[in-house]
């Protein structure tokens, strides 16, 4: 799991632990990879980006990369295209999210046969989930069908534009049908077993149906619902293959356009590419550091009900 | 002002029936328990009467008024959970203050109030603390005090002492009856524990299968039990069949004069209490018997006796007693307890 | 919620999880559909056949370079992960928050940006168009998700019973074979399987890495929605999507409820 309760934490047994030296040995291997080649990874575009490339014969260190993508209205519109996309897919899955925690506090149906279905979307490649978009919302796609079928539109090209479209309207519905479980599940977590008695209570405490959602619902899952929505976010934000294939030719989302000049003929702009790449990533790192704060605090919540 | 009737009740949980035709009336005032194993469906009648659940069919009037329809929010009566439940965003004071909040009270009159319930459930210098930084039993206090500052008509505990340690158990349990004898708050309660009911209530509602067994004062259950299912659940044991004829009730154990049941000359169920049967090894008393087994608990040793009539199970105060002793036994008439016929039989 | 609406809702659920699946399974089945028909015109087997036929040997190809590379990523990933697993689950230091964030940033930054830093020094050092190549570039997201997940194993995992086992006479290996291992086993093929899923799932690294040289089935399947061919490439989804099913049901079964959360 992405997340940790303090539960969980709790139960790491304090044993006197095996001394300094075997717990790095246990830890470096794994954490040491991992710092090489991510760490590394970012480091060494970084360079790149900054025009240290001496197999091509570059040595000098130039900021040049960088101002040609920050003045490059390209950039920015693909910039702003993301930005769009992320916080529509984040928002409307957030909301979603909300609903079907509602959905699962009072569920007393079969509860294993609920999780599995939720869990589902969690499995599915992104890839695939996209496919199954354009088979359901082209225009010569199924929504469109049994609308003629209805009599509601008359042939294809009468179907509004969801697909390849400037509102990205495919995007976000893949996007929302990928996160809105995961979003649940760290919603849930936190609700687990008490959610239901806790809004009880509430409501013999005075409180109306609104008053206990408002006052106690929505402060009660706020942290992880945060983490979980910065998480959604960032990962929206750096996503390749669904905008690729969903996506309109122009604007295109800035993951697609940094690969696009990293993939360019003309090897100049490859470092445009790669420091498009590192400004991607530095917005979801500050996402996710900002998502693991909330962490801590949904943590607390979580345990003490 | 507290003054509740439920009527017929039956509720379902899913789609399980759990309780059928419960009926009962609390007066105002009055601290009544509602006792039975666990499982038994009892914390449904709470939420029947707070309004979280709907009963299948039924009433619930207070004060004459019917409650059917009303939301939990609209109603006089409050709820406290057998988890504490407290909101974790909030400090104490936030927490006590929540159901006035949501009444739309003026902060000063909040402030008053919730200051006043604090010294009453003895949280005072609390009501800055974290949810977390508190301990079981204080929460389980903050809990309370949410619900009492509300004034309600009715206050619903659901096994208010089961999550405490011992020595919690007991002090809480004094200041629930503190409380309920100061604010004179109509209190209807729910356990398994059948101590704990003994001690805190003014009346006993025995619970078994679904079913109403039995209703009265806590002495009234103990001493006289309406079939041998409440007699046993109060721990009575000594179970043994009897006759009437004649006036006098034939037994395995002797012949005794009682005021007679009608059983049309079937055998009937009687039962006698392990302490009210009188032992000794020196004296005169009726009935001979040796020990087979004892067992020292304490305040009393626990004797199993094989009589000529069967097994019997006494409660010796004083002495000392080992297998294989030979004494006698006296059963008292008066303590003796018939049920009438229809009354389940023991197994 | 009013029972009527929850009927609506949970109907609502089951059909936008299951909605695409019918799409697919139905695409892959179709000879011949033309728009506007609700369903096929021509029912058939042509996308499935040419998946398994002699056209289809490059199908076939990628299923299997897919298979090779995200088994090898996993094992790997979890020879690796376990030492560190086991000690963020079972010990507690200081330090777990900032590890936390570590192995967090790698899974969710996108490959693409690693990818494109880590490509020229790949191919200095001989590792692009290889297939270690691209092991490698998988391991940097699938080694600290492993790690993550086996985390959460170790924190459920009662040492005492290894302490049982040593008292009563069993040697290192005999516990690590005899008592961490089975106890631990749902825990692992769990990590191993998210692993596999996220390096069976992954487009772009193994494009830049592997250059067009590694071809997976998702590189196919990109080239198949673009090309047009919709029954293939409902087919190839199919083919595609299978092992996370599996790897569900897997996970639904023994898991319990610590299951499928993150995988995305």
């Amino acid at each position: 799991m992405i997340t940790r309760d303090q539960a969980t934490d709790a139960n790491a047994r304090t044993r006197s632990g095996p001394g300094l030296s075997v717990l790095t040995l246990l830890l470096t291997p794994a954490l040491g990879l991992v710092t090489v080649l991510f760490g590394g990874g970012l480091l060494l575009g970084f360079l790149q980006s900054l025009g240290y490339l001496p197999a091509a014969g570059m040595e000098a260190y130039t900021l040049q990369h960088f101002e040609n993508i920050l003045t490059d209205p390209g950039f920015l519109k693909s910039l702003g295209l993301t930005f769009y996309i992320s916080a529509m897919s984040t928002i409307v899955a957030g909301a979603l999210s909300i609903s079907a925690a509602l959905f699962l506090i009072g569920f007393q149906g079969p509860r294993r046969l609920v999780d599995f279905i939720f869990e589902i979307p969690l499995a599915v490649p992104h890839l695939v989930i996209a496919t199954a978009a354009v088979f359901l919302l082209a225009p010569s796609g199924m929504i469109s069908r049994i609308l003629q079928a209805a009599g509601l539109i008359d042939g294809a090209s009468r179907f509004p534009l969801l697909i390849n479209d400037p509102w990205c309207i495919g995007i976000i519905v893949t996007y929302v049908w990928k996160e809105v479980p995961f979003i649940t599940l760290m919603v849930m977590a936190v609700l687990k077993n008490t959610g239901k008695e806790l809004l009880e209570a509430a409501r013999t405490l005075n409180a109306n149906r609104r008053q206990c959602f408002r006052y106690v619902l929505l402060p009660t899952i706020f942290p992880s619902l945060g983490a979980a929505c910065l998480i959604v976010f960032a990962y929206t934000f750096g996503a390749f293959e669904v905008p690729y294939l969903l996506g309109q030719t122009y604007p295109m989302t800035l993951p697609v356009w940094a690969y696009r000049n990293y993939s360019d003929i003309d090897l100049m702009a490859r470092p445009e590419g790669i420091a498009t790449g590192l400004v991607i990533a530095g917005v979801i790192i500050a996402a996710i550091v900002l998502s693991q704060a909330l962490t801590r605090m949904a943590r607390r919540r979580g345990v003490i009900i | 002002m507290g003054d509740l009737v439920l009527e017929k009740l039956s509720i379902r949980y899913g789609r399980r029936p759990v309780i059928a035709e419960f009926s009962l009336r609390v007066a105002d005032g009055e601290m009544v328990s509602i006792l039975g194993p666990s499982g038994a469906g009892k914390t449904t009648i709470l939420k029947a009467v707070a309004g979280l659940i709907e009963p299948v069919s039924g009433d619930i009037r207070l004060d004459g008024k019917s409650l059917a329809g009303v939301p939990p929010d609209k109603r006089n009566t409050i709820m406290v959970f057998q988890k504490p439940l407290l909101f974790p965003f909030m400090n104490v004071e936030q927490n006590i203050a929540f159901g006035l909040r949501m009444k739309g009270m003026a902060q000063r009159q909040v402030r008053r109030a919730v200051e006043d319930i604090l010294a009453l459930t003895q949280l005072a210098g609390l009501d800055k603390r974290k949810v977390h930084e508190l301990s079981g039993g204080q929460q389980q206090r903050v809990s309370l005090a949410r619900a009492l500052v509300l004034k309600p008509a009715v206050l619903l505990l659901d096994e208010p002492l089961s999550n405490l340690d011992a020595n919690l158990r007991q002090q809480m349990r004094e200041l629930i009856q503190e409380i309920q004898q100061k604010t004179r708050v109509t209190t209807l309660f729910v356990t398994h524990d059948q101590s704990e009911a003994l001690i805190m209530s003014h009346r006993v509602t025995l619970l078994l299968d679904g079913r109403l067994r039995q209703v009265g004062r806590p002495q009234d259950l103990y001493h006289h039990p309406v079939d041998p299912d409440v007699a046993r659940f109060f721990g009575g044991t000594n179970f043994f069949e009897g006759r009437f004829k004649d006036g006098f009730l034939h037994t395995g154990f002797g012949v005794f004069e009682l005021p007679a049941v009608n059983g049309n000359g079937l055998p009937l169920t009687a039962t006698i209490r392990p302490e009210d049967i009188l032992i000794s090894v020196t004296s005169d008393f009726e009935l001979e018997g040796q020990v087979e087994r004892a067992h020292f608990e304490g305040m009393a040793t626990r004797l199993w006796v094989k009589c000529p009539g069967g097994h019997l199970v006494v409660l010796a105060g004083r002495g000392e007693f080992f297998p294989g002793q030979t004494v006698r036994l006296r059963l008292p008439a008066e303590r003796i307890r018939v049920f009438p016929p229809g009354a389940v039989e023991p197994v | 919620m009013k029972p009527l609406n929850r009927t609506i809702i949970g109907g609502l659920i089951f059909l936008a999880v299951g909605l695409p699946f019918l799409q697919l399974v139905i695409w892959s089945f179709s000879n011949r559909w033309f728009y506007p028909g609700l369903l096929p015109q021509l029912w058939g087997w042509r996308a499935w056949h040419y998946i398994f036929d002699t056209a289809g040997a490059q199908i076939v190809g990628a299923i299997g370079q897919s298979l090779a590379v995200a088994t090898v990523t996993a094992v790997i990933a979890l020879l690796i992960g376990l030492p560190a697993g086991r000690a963020l689950g079972l010990y507690a230091f200081k330090g777990k928050d900032v590890i936390s964030v570590i192995l967090i940033l790698p899974v969710i930054v996108p490959p693409l940006c690693v990818s494109m830093g880590l490509h020229h020094w790949f191919i200095r050092l001989g590792l692009a168009e290889s297939f270690s190549g691209v092991v490698l570039v998988h391991l940097t997201f699938c080694l600290p998700y492993t790690v993550f997940v086996l985390w959460g194993v170790f924190s459920n995992y009662n040492p005492e019973f290894e302490d049982q086992a040593r008292s009563l006479g069993a040697s290192t290996t005999g516990i690590v074979l005899r008592v961490m291992l089975p106890m631990t086993l749902p825990g692992l093929v769990v990590a191993a399987l998210f692993s596999f899923l996220l390096s069976w799932s992954q487009y772009l690294a193994t494009l830049i890495i592997g250059g067009g040289k590694i071809t997976t089935l998702p590189i196919i399947l990109f080239a198949l929605m673009t090309s047009g061919d919709r029954p293939v490439a409902a087919a190839v989804s199919l083919v595609f999507v299978a092992p996370a099913f599996l790897a569900l049901l897997f996970s639904a079964r023994y898991m319990g409820r610590q299951s499928m959360a993150g995988i995305w």
